[in-house]
Order: structure tokens, then sequence, then C-alpha cells
């Protein structure tokens, strides 16, 4: 369990800004739609998302706003921002490099 | 517990400015009452729902620790605009411009301006050491209205410092509500100050310091406002809660061992310790007010939440 908790900590922020820049989204649905889109692998719990959320908010990655849904309430919606955009380009090579890599040397040789 | 009490206790934690506190407990309510329908929608009764909802939200301290990191970082641009008030000081005795009426009213203008534009403009993390310089002039009022001759001096004992200890005692009220570190930010100077008018020496009466000493002593004064601006430099740039009690507590006792070791023998033993009395008192003060605030307001809020 805690591999993954440390492996989640270090990657928060690449997954909120992943799935902020496919669509505004609001606390609730980002939660959701990580569990969704992980099959259940990412559990967020609010203490972890809604800091991460202001932090990236406080760096100037993701812009919030309250916005009306349908039904009359008011929702948070973070946007991202351009500064967010080329950090996320900047955190996506970053990873596949090292995917890349670790999987040169984890992946069994073949004969 | 109840959701309402929860959201309370967060806001109590959460120390920020009051926008962005209403914001966020705004946001953890909506995020609350999604939740909780989502929770009876898969058939849970209302109190269910509501003890599944807390248990999964986690501590409300935690959660508020955590968000308050999030904002608590203030920039580099802040940071200088905090460690200003020091610096300016610092400059005045390093420079020796603390002989020209001139400059001193032109700093105490500028830190009349300062204070009061941060005081009508949200109470930012860079105004209380502007404030705490602001509020100099009150004490030394009622300090020299003491040696005006006897009829005056009863006026200024039955007016003035009574009235003066009313404003001082409701700006430092108010401060401790938005934050107890910011009330112990805005006293920071004073056991520094303190320790310097004790090492220039009273002559007997106040405003007869002894000039030549304090011409003598201005370049170590400067330097010791110098590490004052650089302590809250730091303290406007970390993030932590506890680096920030540290770094005030650490610089502070720093700076106080730099004003005994340069006022070479003037400060005796004894006062260096009740200095460092007065400096613990002046920091723990107000974290202890704050939680008799606190303490007060839920016993207020204790009611109306059990009838939720």
């Amino acid at each position: 369990m805690a591999p993954r908790r440390e492996l989640m900590k270090v990657n928060v922020d690449s997954l909120l800004l992943c799935l902020i820049s496919q669509q505004p989204m609001y606390g609730y649905q980002i939660i959701k739609d990580l569990a969704t889109k992980s099959e259940g692998y990412f559990k967020f719990k609010e203490g972890t998302l809604y800091p991460a959320l202001h932090r990236l908010e406080k760096a100037g990655l993701i812009l919030g706003e309250w916005q009306m849904l349908p039904n009359g309430r008011y929702r948070r919606y973070y946007h991202i921002t351009d500064k967010g955009y080329q950090t996320l380009i900047a955190k996506r090579t970053q990873w596949q490099d090292f995917f890349t890599a670790m999987n040169l040397i984890i992946q069994p040789v073949r004969i | 517990m109840t959701l309402s009490y929860y959201l309370d206790s967060i806001r109590d934690n959460l120390r920020l400015d009051l926008s962005t506190e209403r914001e966020v407990i705004r946001e953890l309510g909506t995020h609350i009452e999604d939740k909780l329908q989502e929770l009876k929608d898969n058939g849970l009764s209302e109190e269910e729902a509501t003890s599944t909802c807390l248990g999964l939200l986690g501590s409300a301290r935690l959660v508020a620790r955590q968000i308050y990191e999030a904002h608590s970082q203030g920039s580099w641009r802040q940071a200088l605009l905090a460690s200003a008030p020091h610096l300016l000081f610092g400059l005045l005795f390093a420079l020796n411009w603390w002989q020209g009426v001139g400059w001193l009213l032109v700093m105490l203008a500028l830190v009349l301006v300062a204070a009061i534009y941060g005081w009508w403009h949200g109470k930012p993390t860079w105004l209380f050491p502007w404030l705490g310089y602001s509020l100099l002039p009150v004490v030394g009022a009622g300090l020299l209205l003491l040696y005006l001759p006897t009829r005056w001096a009863w006026l200024a004992i039955l007016v003035y410092i009574p009235l003066a200890s009313w404003f001082l005692c409701s700006v430092i009220i108010q401060t401790i509500r938005r934050d107890w570190l910011h009330s112990s930010l805005m006293l920071f100077p004073i056991p520094v100050i303190a320790g310097w008018l004790l090492a220039i020496e009273f002559g007997g009466k106040f405003p007869e310091l002894s000039v030549q000493r304090l011409y003598d002593l201005a370049p170590w004064i400067g330097l010791s406002f110098l590490a004052l601006a650089a302590a809250v430099a730091a303290f406007v740039r970390s993030r932590q809660r506890w680096l920030k009690v540290a770094i005030l507590v650490v610089s502070g006792l720093l700076t106080l061992a730099m004003v005994a070791y340069y006022a070479e023998g003037r400060l005796s033993w004894p006062t260096f310790l009740i200095l460092i009395l007065v400096m613990f008192g002046l920091f723990l003060t107000p974290a202890l007010v704050e939680r008799r605030i606190r303490r007060r307001r839920v016993r207020r809020s204790a009611p109306i939440l059990a009838d939720s």
C-alpha cells in the first residue's frame, strides 16, 4: 500500500493537470472521474484532492471559477491555464522517458 | 459531530484571509452536498450518510492544515514587502539617517500609509510588520506624556493611556482572530527595541537618551533590524506552520543575543533573561488568546448545531 501512496504523492499534480486539461471539472467530479478512468486504482480522498487543487491554483497552473449547474447549484470548476499546459507537456515527457527507461530494465529479456 | 461542525472546525484551523476562507468552505460544502446525495442514492439513511461522509472526509484539522500549506507560502514580492519596514529601520540606523527629522517623518508616514492600506485591503501577511511599527508612536506618545508636568501627566493616565490601551488591544485581538502567528509577527521587534533602549540608557528621564551612545550603537542597531528583516522574509516564504514558529523564535533569540553582545555589558544577565521571557510571552500570549476566542466561539455555536 505504501509504495502506491508514494507514487500517487509524486504524480498527483500530473494526474490532476491531465484530467483538467481534457475539460473543466469540479472537485467531486475529479474524484469520480479518476476512479472510473483508472478502474478503481486511484481513490482520491478529499484531504488529498483539495490541498492539491489549491496548490496548483496558487502556482497559476489551473484556475477555479464558480459556475451554475443546470439544477441551479453552484460548483467550482477548474480550468487549465497556459502555464498549466506547458507544465503538463513537460511532466508528460518526463513520465514517458521514465516509463520507457523503466520498461527497458524491468521487462524480462527476450531470447 | 455534524457536517456543519466539521466545516466550522476546518474554518477554525484554516487561518487564511476571509475571502479565501469563504471560498474553501463553500467549495467543501458543495462537495459534501454531492457526496451525501450519492450516499443517500445508494440507500443510506440521512444519519448513516452523514457518518460515512465524515469518515471519508478525514480529520478536519489535517484537511485544514494541508489547505493552509497550499496558501501559506507568500511570493518573493510579499516577502520583500513584509520585511521592508525592518529593512527601512535598519537602513535608518546603519546610514545614520535617524538624526534627520525629515527621514523620521517620511518613515512614519510610510508606515502609517502601508498599515492603513493593508488593514483595509484584506489584511495580507505583509501588513503585520508594518502594523507593529505603526503602533509604536501610540505607545511612545503615552510614555512621553508621563513626563509632562504633574497635572498633564494625570490627564494622560486618565484619558490617553486607557484609550490607547483599548485601541492596541482591539488591534491585537483582531489580528489574533485572523491568525495568532500574525500577531506574533507584529510584536516580533518589541524585545529587540526594548533591549536597545535599555542599552542606550535612560539618564534619569525618558527623552534624555544618550545620543552619543545611540550614535555608537547605530550600526549594530541597523544590523539587528536587518536580521529581523531576513527572518520575516523567511517567515513569509516558508510553508509549514511549525517552521514559521521556529523562524520567529530562533531569530528572536539570536537578535536578542546580538543586542546583548553589542551592548557591551550594558545589559545584565537578569535583564537579558527578562527580555527573553518577554519575547516568549509576546509569542505565546496570542496563541493562548486565540484558543480562548475559539473555545468561546465553539460554545456559542454548539446549541445552534445541536438543533441542525
